[in-house]
């Protein structure tokens, strides 16, 4: 059986439970004076790109809560286990998580090869999980009860958005479309497509690469025969970048637009001066380098207390809604009062209707929604390689 | 038109796995080892350059030169720490030694660097070159030259210089070389050192084109098939070898589907496996019983 079947079966399930039983006050994890929160994620591996981002971002939010007296009085005690990358591991360390530390709730899984995957177990455990990053659907599709997402934005949703934006806003007529050869790719990609044809409309090319690819040669030339006047580029960073630069070589000026994998700050260096003009989509309305206020504080906070990844550019993206994503956590538990129990948190988590961190997307969720965001922006790299996000944010619904 | 693009291209995507390819049958001829953890000993000389740039604002010449020469060292600790020690355990325990090798490298450089792929200075300035169509990059035109010029040194080194001839000789049969007065460890030790500074050569080469990540020693996966393809023991064999699995793949994902691009590059490496088991270049092994 495919593992989103069994992900699906289980929150059928869950969800079945959960509407039939009467709700026991659960309060694994809390004492007077501490709340156990668990961290499953990437700190190693390929997806560390997010993960070691998110366990960052959170570290900082929860030292900050401590330091602040902690919420309702009690004190954040932050757990960590990295998954390396493997869903195997990340299986593993969800059920350490919960059974040998008996945490109240976890944050994270941080990427999609290791989340989708995780979704059954973690269904079928009911310890409230909130995800601060990664974008496949399949998490929330069909909803669990106990499973949310925050801040990102699913990839059928930001396909939807690429869609809308190049056809209505754009005026774009012939769209070819570059996908990575994984799930990512195949389902933002697909739903870009997917749009399209609502709008009558088909891509003019639609080719594959794999992530670990290092030239896309036949990929590029077979757009340039399409002759496109966009080009979506639905991939990591790394190939999205080659991609992006083998396409200038070849003489093609189309618009070139990335998903949110591509808006990573060093995203515009890695591309080069070719890359100029490159849109890309971001789901931060304020870039993590811009002197907006609450990220300028949220930034010298970040380089103060993590000295060795402000050498490294740092924050990033996952940096940043790891640490979004936990104030929001922080607000729910706070929302649910002095008698913390998972299911009062689960029912704040539900009741937050525009709840703002000051440097995300706001959340929006409700007892049959479990995906926080579901708006977007488009954002460009200048010439000087810097990056402006125009202004509008983009409904994906 | 588009067929002189793909050859103009593909060239360069399989010098750059010719570069990896290269060393790995060095290394490989001169030691006996399958060094696996090869891809990430050039990832790690490229992160070099980085931190050299960025952690000591040297100028780029400096970075680079401090980079071939910490690579050697590392090449010389390697062999001197790692493998001289178990040169006489089974070969398998000598290729999971390597595996460790590029692991540790790979998650010492995510854990130090960060993640996220870093930019990489271009060692020539970015200049596109329109000859009728066919769009030629600076880039490119460096790698492929310098592939030559490293292939020709080598191929005059072996050949010629008495240094060369004593390294064949003491790989062919280290006994008979210690009799007549080679240093089979200074030999071997050599080995992983040019081989070494061949990694931070490479590396400069390759990393403003193939974007320098953690990852970017998976690279090493394509030039294993090339060093297959070109016979896995012809160095000549090792750059034609990667240079083919560069035009067959961006061929083949052009005139047959991007999808299938890797089943046809793999599936014509399957083949030479099975009918030319020597590979192009290389020479059938005779066993007498």
């Amino acid at each position: 059986m495919r593992t989103s079947t069994v992900a699906k079966a289980a929150a059928f399930v869950a969800f079945g439970l959960w509407g039939a039983n009467p709700v026991f006050a659960d309060s694994t994890g809390v004492t007077d004076s501490t709340i156990k929160i668990g961290f499953v994620g990437s700190m190693t591996g390929p997806a560390a790109i997010w993960g070691s981002g998110n366990m960052a971002g959170a570290t900082l939010a929860f030292e900050e809560l401590n330091a602040a007296g902690g919420v309702n009085g009690r004190k954040i005690e932050f757990i960590t286990v990295d998954d390396e990358t493997s869903a195997p591991k990340g299986i593993a360390g969800f059920n350490r998580l919960v059974q040998s530390d008996k945490v109240f709730a976890v944050f994270g899984p941080s990427s999609s090869a290791v989340g989708v995957p995780m979704k059954a177990t973690m269904a079928s455990s009911g310890v409230p999980v909130l995800i601060p990053s990664f974008s496949s659907p399949l998490m929330t599709e069909p909803p669990a009860p106990n499973i949310f997402r925050v801040g990102a934005i699913n990839d059928r949703m930001q396909g939807r958005g690429i869609a809308n934006y190049l056809v209505n806003t754009d005026k774009r007529t012939k769209i070819a479309i570059l996908r990575q050869s994984d799930e990512y790719g195949a389902t933002g990609a697909g739903a870009v497509g997917d749009r399209l044809k609502e709008l009558k409309m088909a891509p003019v090319a639609n080719e594959v690469f794999n992530a670990a690819d290092t030239d896309f040669t036949s990929q590029v030339l077979r757009v340039r025969s399409a002759n496109p006047d966009a080009i979506v580029v639905y991939g990591y960073p790394a190939p999205s970048a080659i991609i992006t630069r083998q396409l200038r070589e070849v003489g093609i000026k189309a618009e070139i637009i990335g998903s949110s994998a591509t808006s990573n700050q060093n995203y515009p260096e890695l591309v080069g001066k070719i890359g100029a003009g490159t849109k890309f989509v971001t789901t931060l309305e304020h870039q993590p380098e811009s002197d907006f206020p609450a990220i300028k504080k949220f930034r010298e906070a970040f380089q103060k207390r993590f000295p060795d990844l402000a050498r490294q550019g740092r924050p990033a993206l996952g940096d940043t809604l790891g640490y979004a994503g936990a104030l929001t956590m922080i607000e729910a538990i706070r929302q649910a009062g002095k008698d913390l129990t998972r299911e009062g948190y689960v029912k704040a988590l539900e009741s937050m209707d525009g709840y703002e961190t000051g440097i995300s997307m706001p959340t929006h969720l409700s007892a049959t929604n479990r995906e926080g965001n579901t708006k977007m922006y488009i954002a460009v790299i200048k010439d000087d390689l810097t990056r402006e996000v125009l202004p509008g944010a983009i409904e994906t619904k | 038109m588009d067929i002189l693009q793909l050859i103009a291209n593909g060239i360069p995507a399989g010098v750059m796995y010719s570069l990896v390819a290269l060393c790995i049958v060095l290394i490989h001829n001169g030691t006996n080892v399958v060094h696996f953890g090869y891809g990430d000993q050039i990832t790690f000389a490229a992160y070099l350059v980085v931190i050299t740039q960025t952690l000591f604002g040297a100028p780029l010449w400096l970075a680079i030169a401090s980079s071939v020469v910490i690579s050697a060292l590392f090449g010389l600790f390697i062999y001197l720490a790692i493998l001289a020690p178990i040169r006489k355990t089974p070969l398998l325990v000598q290729v999971i030694a390597t595996l460790a090798i590029g692991t540790a490298l790979r998650e010492g450089m995510r854990a130090f660097m960060g993640p996220d792929p870093w930019p990489f200075p271009a060692l020539v300035a970015p200049r596109i070159f329109n000859l009728g169509g066919v769009f030629i990059t600076s880039a490119n035109v460096a790698a492929v030259a310098i592939a030559v010029i490293i292939t020709v040194a080598l191929f005059v080194f072996f050949k010629v210089s008495k240094y060369g001839q004593a390294i064949i000789a003491a790989c062919e049969n280290a006994k008979g070389a210690s009799i007549v007065g080679i240093s089979v460890t200074k030999v071997f030790a050599s080995i992983w050192i040019v081989a070494s500074v061949l990694a931070a050569v490479s590396a400069i080469l390759m990393a403003p084109v193939v974007t320098l990540s953690p990852d970017m020693g998976l690279i090493a996966i394509k030039g294993f098939c090339a060093a297959v393809l070109g016979g896995f023991t012809s160095l000549p064999g090792a750059i034609v070898g990667g240079i083919l699995l560069g035009l067959i793949e961006t061929t083949a994902g052009y005139y047959i589907s991007t999808a299938a691009k890797d089943v046809v590059a793999y599936g014509v490496l399957i083949a030479v496996v099975i009918f030319m088991p020597q590979g192009l270049f290389g020479k059938a092994q005779l066993k007498k019983v």
